[in-house]
């Protein structure tokens, strides 16, 4: 499943993987944030800003075809967003590429430009996730004001979301075994309650053996980490290299074009 | 309902992520003394159950085809009380954002509002109204439909809203609303009976969990969802007046109004000529088209034809510069890769 492979992804060794969470986190906020704030009519300079989570990407190892991938399964919604702009802004507009000129509509140039900066951030959001541990994430999200208990719901639900999805998976695979055909709205939501509610009961059973467990080996409610956090010189000059760049590509647009 | 990036402007965005952090912030404290350090395990695992559960698809009826799952806020925030029961969401909503890239990390606000926090005190609070502890099997059942009904369905409501606040809507907003609460009474419908029936199966099956709850459960004040209400409709109302000044005719793209280029709107400065400056400015640019336009904001005048050329050049530089500097790092990286070790990139599969 791809989760398991970002998690993978993540427990690589990259100089990307190397930089401090906290840093990676506010730049790929930072970066999402210039590319939201183009203007809809921009859609060639979204090019420029597709080179930083490409290199990112490239830099840390994560395979270009399986991020493509992953943002086109998560896209559906974006998706029929953007070509139901095609119906909606029916202006005919001049487009020009290089030596070449053609009308289009207005609602082409938007349905480009939706999906261009959805590709961006969130290549740029698998930037992110896919060179940081999930543990690494949180203790960043610590460190940057996110309230403890929230911290700690994140770190638990995250140990055990993979083992309660297989879980879900065992019992539909029982149920597609036996139930053959539609059984009618009242069968199938009393099936369905009945498949919820048990994977509800068990996941109070497994809580509290959990929690049993944990407080005997002395869990006060705090994650400790044997590594402590710190901002380098290579934090320093990931920061200065995006700044750098979202400086110039301002200025690229704002002068040049 | 995934809200994602492209749908928000930058201040909506920010304020949202604002709204929200204070928002998580405030149940947190709310939910400090309640939430102990034996019942993090728990409230984990209720978080995940959330994962596990939307596994379980239910045929919906007269829609051949197609199914529908449980979302879940209202459950826990029946069983949990709305205070954890916001915060497992919440944290269902983070992960799905980080984990599996549903929704972007800047709409991550606008998605914890609309699918955490407005169902979970929404939910809550509508369920005790029509059910409390010890009654009859059909109260739960009409409280847990109505109460997932109404909070999905405001939950949906919020999308379009600030999608439009944000102006960046090509479809119009009346036709967005009308789709997203449609979409949302019959997804609603399902999570309510799924809901309900959960309930039921959970108090035939383990009554302590039900009964248990029931008793922890925190208690919403009238006045302090009334107040949450009033103060909601004020904001939205501001949003959405402003919205609808600033772009009259619905949802069509607003050329005479663009708070990122405040140059541009000299241009058409005068209101009586505001519409043949649209139209001309409509005719005239191109895909990469802000070049153009920029072209005739900083007064580089010329005529129509070579700044359309001159755009189309820029325009094909920009994108074959930037491919041209993808190709390069991707093959310095590969080369690095090489003689660090004769490794590829690993494999996605």
């Amino acid at each position: 499943m791809h989760h398991a492979q970002i998690d993978r992804l993540a427990y690589q060794a990259s100089p990307i993987h190397a930089l401090d969470a906290r840093v990676k986190l506010v730049c790929a906020l930072i970066f999402s944030i210039f590319v939201i704030s183009l203007p809809a009519t921009s859609v060639s300079i979204l090019a420029c800003y597709a080179i930083w989570p490409f290199a990112v990407l490239v830099i840390a190892g994560v395979p270009i075809s399986f991020v493509l991938k992953h943002i086109l399964i998560v896209s559906p919604f974006i998706l029929v967003l953007a070509l139901s702009s095609l119906l909606y802004d029916k202006a005919v507009v001049t487009v020009a590429f290089g030596p070449w000129r053609w009308e289009t509509t207005g609602g082409v140039c938007r349905c480009f430009s939706i999906f261009g900066k959805f590709i961006i951030t969130m290549a740029a959001l698998v930037g992110l996730v896919a060179t940081t541990r999930f543990s690494d994430l949180l203790a960043a999200m610590a460190k940057l004001g996110v309230p403890h208990l929230l911290v700690v719901q994140l770190g638990f639900l995250y140990r055990y979301i993979f083992m309660l999805i297989d879980r879900g998976s065992h019992v539909l695979r029982a149920r597609a075994g036996r139930k053959l055909r539609n059984l009618g709205l009242a069968d199938e939501v009393k099936t369905t309650a009945a498949i919820v509610g048990s994977i509800f009961i068990g996941s109070i059973d497994l809580a509290g053996r959990v929690n049993m467990a944990m407080q005997g080996r002395g869990f006060d409610g705090r994650f400790h980490r044997l590594t402590e956090m710190r901002i380098t010189g290579a934090d320093f000059l990931f920061a200065a290299i995006l700044t750098l760049y979202l400086v110039a590509l301002q200025f690229l647009r704002r002068v040049f074009y | 309902m995934h809200m994602a990036n492209e749908l928000l402007s930058v201040p909506v965005a920010v304020g949202t992520l604002g709204a929200a952090a204070a928002g998580v912030g405030f149940v947190c404290q709310k939910a400090k003394t309640e939430i102990t350090s034996d019942k993090f395990a728990l409230m984990g695992i209720m978080g995940a159950f959330v994962f596990a559960a939307q596994m379980v698809q239910l045929p919906l009826p007269l829609m051949p085809g197609t199914s529908g799952h449980l979302v879940g806020a209202v459950l826990l925030a029946i069983i949990l009380g709305p205070y954890a029961g916001a915060i497992a969401i919440s944290s269902v909503v983070i992960v799905q954002c980080l984990i599996f890239q549903d929704g972007g990390l800047l709409a991550l606000g606008c998605n914890i509002i609309n699918m955490a926090l407005m169902p979970s005190f929404l939910g809550y609070w509508v369920y005790r109204h029509f059910a409390v502890s010890g009654t009859s099997q059909w109260r739960v059942y009409s409280g847990s439909i109505v109460a997932s009904l109404i909070a999905l369905v405001a939950g949906a409501v919020l999308v379009p809203i600030e999608a439009a606040v944000s102006g960046v809507l090509s479809v119009p907003f009346y036709t967005f609303l009308l789709t997203m609460v449609g979409v949302h009474l019959i997804i609603g419908i399902v999570e309510g009976l799924i809901t309900a029936a959960v309930l039921v199966y959970l108090r035939q099956v383990r009554p302590d969990i039900i009964a248990e709850c029931a008793v922890n459960s925190a208690r919403l004040s009238k006045p302090a969802v009334y107040m949450t209400i009033i103060a909601a409709t004020v904001v939205i109302g501001a949003g959405l007046s402003h919205f609808a000044s600033s772009l009259p005719d619905g949802l069509e793209w607003s050329y005479a109004e663009r708070p990122d280029e405040p140059e541009f709107t000299a241009i058409i400065s005068n209101e009586s000529h505001a519409v043949a400056a649209v139209e001309d400015f409509q005719s005239r640019y191109s895909a990469l088209p802000d070049y153009t336009i920029r072209g005739g904001a900083f007064g580089q005048s010329g005529p129509v034809e070579a700044v359309e050329a001159g755009a189309g050049w820029q325009s094909f530089a920009a994108v074959s510069g930037s491919a041209a500097t993808m190709g390069l790092i991707w093959l310095v990286a590969w080369l690095l890769r090489t003689r660090n070790g004769g490794q590829d990139a690993p494999r996605a599969d």
